[in-house]
């Protein structure tokens, strides 16, 4: 194939740094010039000392550890729940007509709107923002779940009938595979989404340590750099969450496009 | 063995009840090859889903091995093999999956697997995955998968008619040898008239929507066929009496 050749190889990572380079660049300059008050922006050298600096003291890993742990808990809640009632939803017309319309309705509010109710329900502690988190990925992975059943292959569910395959079987076997690769889409679209509302709840409902709160903590203080520095760390952590969602589906989903 | 008696199917639209099949009588031998020859869109898929147990007809009946096709051991192959056969599936797993759902034990089922495949030279391909193969080969596999647990009759819809002519050609062959080989009553719809003459015991011409026979034809060509059987003037012949059975307008 000819855009494997070497000297495109080297394009192609060229190609991957030169928009974060040029970003990189215009920070410095504005920074530089200081064209916006030093108090909103830090400039990249500040806030990557300070980066460095929250990896040597080691106090960034508490943060991370435990903004990973209330992600991984929401998202597994999410999976668990919205994967099997997606398929069944997708499967059977009476489950889809029973609760099609309470899906859609939740579905139009924003999740961090459902914040004040989750709080009077779960309290300030963790269990809130585990319940919050997989609420929001929950109805992500339950909504493509069930477009996985509706929108599989017609054909391959009537080779497995002449085969006389039914029930349990039919579903195990040919529907649940089916719908795998648009599950992965859920999966893609509710890791991120996930962080994201772990995120906003260590910002606003309170917590002794997460991302979230350093980036709150460093904000009220005008610790500009720090805040931006765990603004950045939350964006790697993002970064990593989606390839290795991505990772996961290549192997598991491995004849998808093809 | 299939037996039909005036299979009738009419399907009800908001604008009116249609006829797609109009009184069709089958009588196919155990172990015969019949194919089906008729215009496109003239009710031959819906055919083959009645004698296969898919669909019901509206009147008449039909029984394979004396059975109703609901019961019966059906087999079938379809003419869009990317969407029929299971990707996330080896070429083998394709293979054995009827036999899994059998419950034949796995050691048996491979043994049935591989010696299918080998017939069919894709033994070597066992543990790829399907969208590793080419168009042909798939085919081979859809096939292979649709008779491993010897089925009662073996039902093909227009299996080749997404591959090229010489691929199509190497088919055919590929398929009258595993046939030689089970004798697997089989009913086969095609719209390509040298391929229905080619594989035939006997070619069923069918009429536009609704469908009925129109006419049926031996074929008495010898086995095993050839491809030169082709050009033969028996061959020939048997095209020109069936090609005059369509009236042509202008």
């Amino acid at each position: 194939m000819p855009f494997l050749t070497p000297l495109n190889m080297k394009n192609k990572k060229l190609y991957y740094i030169l928009i974060p380079v040029i970003i990189l660049c215009l920070w410095q300059v504005i920074s530089f010039f200081k064209l916006v008050n030093p108090l909103f922006l830090a400039s990249p050298y500040d806030v990557f000392t300070h980066l460095i600096s929250s990896f040597y003291n080691r106090s960034i890993f508490n943060d991370i550890g435990h903004t990973l742990y209330r992600v991984i808990i929401g998202f597994g809640i999410a999976t668990i729940i919205g994967v099997p009632l997606g398929l069944i939803m997708g499967y059977s017309s009476k489950v889809y007509n029973a609760l099609e319309f309470t899906i859609e309705f939740f579905r139009g509010i924003p999740t961090t709107a459902l914040f004040p109710l989750f709080l009077l329900v779960f309290g300030i502690g963790d269990q809130a923002k585990f319940a919050v988190t997989a609420w929001g990925a929950g109805l992500v992975i339950l909504i493509n779940s069930m477009y996985g059943v509706h929108l599989g292959k017609e054909l391959r569910i009537r080779v497995a009938k002449t085969m006389k395959v039914t029930g349990l079987e039919l579903f195990r076997k040919v529907i649940f595979p089916e719908a795998l690769p648009q599950i992965f889409n859920g999966f893609r679209v509710a890791i991120s989404l996930s962080l994201i509302i772990v995120i906003v709840t260590e910002m606003f409902i309170g917590t002794e340590a997460g991302l979230g709160k350093r980036i709150i903590d460093a904000q009220l203080v005008y610790q500009t750099a720090d805040m931006y520095a765990a603004i950045l760390m939350t964006g790697v952590v993002g970064f990593l969450l989606n390839k290795i969602v991505m990772f996961v589906e290549n192997k598991v989903v491995h004849w998808k496009g093809k | 063995m299939i037996v039909a008696r005036s299979i009738t199917k009419e399907i009800e639209k908001p604008y009116g009840v249609i006829k797609v099949i109009d009184s069709v009588d089958l009588n196919i031998e155990k172990g015969e090859f019949v194919t089906i020859f008729g215009p496109n869109g003239s009710g031959k898929t819906t055919l083959l889903n009645i004698v296969a147990g898919l669909d019901e007809p509206t009147a008449g009946d039909v029984l394979v091995s004396n059975k109703k096709p609901k019961d019966a051991n059906v087999g079938f192959v379809f003419q869009n093999y990317n969407e029929s056969l299971f990707p996330w599936r080896t070429v083998l797993q394709n293979v054995t999956f009827s036999l899994e759902i059998a419950k034949v034990p796995q050691v048996e089922a491979v043994k049935i697997g591989e010696h299918l495949l080998n017939k069919v030279g894709l033994l070597h391909s066992k543990d790829k995955f399907v969208y590793e193969l080419s168009g042909g080969q798939r085919q081979l596999v859809s096939i292979c998968r649709a008779i491993a647990s010897n089925p009662d009759i073996l039902i093909m819809d227009e299996p080749f008619s997404a591959l090229d002519y010489s691929t199509t050609r190497k088919m055919e062959l590929e398929l009258l040898d595993i046939w030689q080989e089970k004798k697997i009553t089989t009913l086969f719809v095609s719209h390509d008239i040298d391929e229905a003459i080619f594989l035939a015991d006997r070619v069923i011409v069918l009429s536009p929507r609704p469908a009925s026979i129109k006419k049926v034809f031996e074929v008495k060509l010898a086995r095993p066929r050839s491809l030169d059987m082709l050009s033969s003037l028996e061959f020939t012949e048997l095209r020109n009496a069936i090609l005059n059975t369509f009236e042509y307008e202008k």
